[in-house]
């Protein structure tokens, strides 16, 4: 296993560092995309609740705060790690960023086995439409549109969120035991880390969609 | 003027080539399947748009004989299917990929001055993601198609339609992934992999183009995608955010819809016009009327096709006030477009033109963007919209733009940079003779449908009054030229790869740095990284001269 | 644009990123103070005000919006520009639409669907 081999820039690159920034470029670009994936969404519940804000609070007091309250702190922490895994790497200092890879991939993974409980505890109370959902007497059926975003915005942010824990041991099982991930060149490493940290960001506007909303 | 450009002295070829072709570098199937190179994965995408081209063209040509006569062919429910297929197919799996996914991922990196594009495998992805789409659109196709219309409106998609909605939903869905893949890679390639000495004003007007439709692409489709997500998971599951059982808004799915389908089209154009940017100084002889005018109104129309999306909308429902703001913005992007009419028809201006077949589609081009767009702002204007929506004259604007225009622009750049791509020259008398029949075909097909629609006959009928019968069976027998027309060049293009002359590295004596490698270009581009001193277009009309990017000059 | 000496992953240490981590959740905590009784109707502008409080801290901090390759920031900020477009200009309709909030039975008049598709 070796601790590092010596990296060469594809052909279309000048140089390694040309071809880090253009890497970095990239996922910055692709996170426009990704801003606009789920500010459509976003965009979508802002005008329900905008027309419907009473259904909208007696709806959401059915989700489970503590579920996402520690979920919001899993991803702001495992962004630490992440970000402090990166300046590991770039400082060459190779035990510690592939412990904190370890500490981010295992937050993520928390992440994902709340979210599970709490799909567990949703399906108790009868908030998954269709499969098995309950209206309540009074409540009204646009109640339905707050759970259809429960689940659709939550869903996709889990299938990121997983993607992002898939990267993060690519990089551990793959590029790092190989060695091409040094203090020279660890950009795809903070390509990763850019990618993890805008999934936290997803969250950041979830959370207080879904779960502060109808509390007082 | 009569001889063609090819005949007049070309510029003196470049040394022989050091490296094979890329056409010859290797010739298993494997290294084609899994290449990485932006040449080679540009003749993919065109192998398969060039299929659903003729797929989307044949349920067309159904439409057409159906409606040769009142009493149609086909029963009106497979009618339904095939103008829906032929939407989707045609939009999604021909038109928006069309040019940038060609001739942008071929000609990017070789006008910028760059061995490849900057993310090559997440290139070939792209091509895999576009086929496992048009796998699924296939489907949905095969097993009865969709009847929604290209547009799948709620609560008819989500609740009554009885077609394979879902599939061909998921199909466009699918197909934004491998769009949004192709912009992020041009976007980055454009900002970063710049040849020493191509600056921001020295780009091609192609590459602005293809930077300006990268970024409506970047920034339309996710809008898109989730729409077609949630539209999916409704027709899925039967519960969703666009069901007025629940309180929910069906002109949702309209306003983000439209949010996408609208700077689609300029998607679909913007392309067209770094094509004909291209074309006609070449042609014309003479450096492209007020460059950074047309820099400037490339990024403005980028910009302002987000601006507009309601006027699809007027009778959908809106709000009034909507329908007024929307329509007084759709003007505005009526300045940029102006703009590059004028700019194109004052290049021409004491140049000295050879009707090259490239040049007859690109001076096509023009006009029938001219109509196209013209129609478009009687279509804005919001009290006419009223009479004319839904109609026939909606369809012959949007054809005469989306057809006339970016189709006429793709058979322009095929055969402006065949020679580049093929190392072969196209037969100019055939080419010039397609060139023209398109033209005549394209017009008697459209333009009957202008008058159809002012008369009242709606979009998407499957039978009319008899009375129409004459207007319905010309546009039918335009239609049967236009589609000679478009066979036409598959078959003298396809002979000239075997016996077509051999073409120098820059037959048609242009200044871009594509023509300064050789034809076809070797695998990695150019032999050493081009350093561009000029700017583009330097022609000389009275000289008959020319000087490339490079700064080397020619005489005439 | 330059990058700080005390974020540039070369020479950083932990404590600036564990100061900022610090201040995040004690945003996440107010946030969450504020959805029980006390702020009434301004707690949605407060909260998603945290939220994009913690974006900025995540894009500058975490994600090092500065530094090289220099044009990130305009990509960072050009995705949400363009979301305003989308709030904006439809905001043309929905505050002006008649009809709209819909007739509304809050127990639906439950129409039947047609026969569903595959």
């Amino acid at each position: 296993m070796p601790d590092s081999v010596a990296l060469r820039p594809e052909i279309q690159y000048a140089n390694l560092e040309q071809q880090g920034d253009t890497a970095q470029l990239g996922m910055w670009v692709f996170l426009v995309n990704e801003t606009l994936f789920f500010g459509a969404l976003i965009f979508i519940y802002f005008m329900y609740r905008m027309t419907y804000p009473h259904e909208f609070a007696e709806a959401a007091q059915d989700a489970v705060l503590w579920c996402g309250t520690v979920n919001l702190v899993l991803l702001l922490t495992s962004s630490l790690t992440m970000v402090l895994a990166i300046n590991s790497a770039a400082q060459g200092e190779r035990r510690q960023m592939i412990r904190w890879l370890i500490a981010t991939a295992a937050l993520g993974i928390a992440f994902l086995l709340v979210k599970g409980y709490e799909y567990h505890l949703d399906f108790q109370s009868k908030v998954v439409p269709v499969v098995n959902f309950e209206t309540k007497a009074g409540e009204g059926r646009a109640r339905q549109l707050f759970w259809v975003f429960y689940w659709v915005g939550t869903g996709l942010h889990a299938i990121h969120l997983i993607i992002g824990v898939g990267l993060v041991l690519y990089m551990l099982l793959w590029r790092i035991r190989q060695g091409k991930i040094t203090a020279v060149y660890y950009a795809p490493l903070e390509v990763v880390g850019i990618y993890w940290s805008f999934v936290d960001v997803v969250w950041l506007f979830l959370y207080p969609s879904i779960y502060l909303v109808g509390r007082s | 003027m009569s001889s063609t450009t090819a005949e007049r002295a070309a510029a003196p070829d470049t040394a022989p080539p050091s490296e094979p072709s890329y056409l010859t570098a290797e010739n298993t199937v494997a290294s084609w399947l899994l290449t990485k190179d932006h040449k080679r994965i540009a003749l993919l995408f065109f192998v398969s748009i060039t299929f659903f081209f003729f797929v989307g063209g044949a349920a067309a040509t159904l439409m057409r004989l159906n409606l040769a006569t009142p009493e149609g062919l086909l029963q009106p429910s497979v009618y339904n299917r095939m103008f829906t297929m032929h939407g989707i197919i045609m939009v999604w799996f021909f038109l928006i990929p069309s040019i940038p996914t060609t001739f942008g991922n071929f000609f990017v990196p070789l006008m910028i001055g760059a061995r490849d594009l900057a993310f090559p495998r997440v290139n070939l992805g792209s091509w895999y993601v576009f086929n496992l789409s048009g796998a699924v659109v296939l489907y949905s196709l095969i097993m009865g198609g969709a009847d929604t219309g290209w547009t799948f409106y709620t609560p008819l998609s989500t609740s009554y339609a009885n077609g394979y909605v879902f599939a061909a939903a998921m199909a466009v869905f699918i197909n934004g992934f491998s769009t949004i893949m192709t912009s992020l890679n041009f976007i980055v390639t454009i900002h970063r992999m710049r040849a020493p000495g191509m600056t921001w004003m020295r780009l091609p007007l192609f590459i602005w183009a293809t930077y300006a439709v990268s970024v409506v692409m970047l920034t339309a489709t996710p809008v898109l995608a989730m729409d077609t997500f949630l539209l999916a998971v409704e027709r899925f599951i039967g519960v969703g955010v666009f069901d007025p059982n629940l309180g929910g808004d069906p002109i949702l799915w309209q306003h983000m819809f439209w949010f996408y389908s609208h700077p689609a089209v300029y998607i679909m154009i913007l392309p067209a016009m770094g094509v004909a940017s291209e074309i006609i100084p070449c042609y014309a002889r003479r450096p492209i009327f007020g460059y950074a005018g047309m820099t400037v109104a490339l990024m403005a129309i980028a910009i302002l096709s987000f601006f507009v999306w309601a006027h699809h909308m007027f009778v959908a429902g809106i709000s009034i006030y909507a329908g007024v703001v929307f329509s007084l913005l759709t003007f505005f992007v009526a300045v940029p477009s102006a703009i590059k009419v004028f700019n194109w028809t004052v290049s021409l201006h004491k140049g000295r033109i050879s009707f090259d077949a490239p040049m007859l589609y690109a001076l096509g081009f023009v006009l029938l963007f001219t109509i196209g767009g013209i129609t478009g702002l009687m279509l804005a204007t919001l009290g006419v919209d009223v009479d004319v929506h839904d109609t026939y004259f909606v369809i012959a604007h949007f054809h005469y733009i989306m057809v006339g225009a970016t189709v006429s622009a793709f058979f322009g750049a095929l055969h402006y940079w065949w020679p580049k791509m093929t190392g072969r020259l196209y037969p100019e008398m055939w080419a010039r003779f397609a060139a023209i029949l398109t033209y005549v075909g394209f017009n008697l097909t459209f333009f009957p449908q202008f008058i159809l629609g002012y008369l009242g006959m709606p979009r998407r009928w499957y039978t009319y009054p008899a009375e129409w019968q004459s207007w319905n069976l010309l546009s039918s027998a335009g239609a049967s030229i236009l589609a000679v027309a478009y066979v036409l060049p598959l078959l003298y293009l396809g002979w000239s790869l075997f016996w077509g002359r051999k073409a120098g590295a820059n037959p048609w004596r242009a200044t871009g740095l594509e023509w300064s490698t050789p034809s076809p270009p070797p695998t990695h581009n150019f032999e050493r990284t081009p350093v561009v001193t000029a700017i583009p277009y330097c022609y000389d009309p009275e000289h008959d001269s020319f000087v490339t990017q490079e700064g080397a000059r020619y005489a005439g | 644009m330059t990058i700080g000496p005390e974020i540039d992953p070369k020479r950083a240490g932990a404590l600036p990123f564990v100061l900022a981590w610090a201040v995040m959740l004690m945003l996440a905590g107010v946030s969450l103070w504020t959805a029980f009784p006390g702020v009434g109707v301004w707690a949605p502008v407060v909260q998603y005000g945290i939220a994009a409080l913690q974006t900025a801290i995540l894009f500058l901090l975490f994600m090092r919006l500065k530094g090289p390759p220099s044009l990130k920031w305009v990509f960072a900020v050009s995705g949400f520009f363009w979301l305003l477009f989308l709030y904006g200009l439809s905001m043309t309709d929905y505050t002006n639409r008649q009809n709209w909030p819909p007739i509304y039975y809050p127990n639906g008049p439950s129409f039947q669907n047609s026969q569903r598709g595959p």
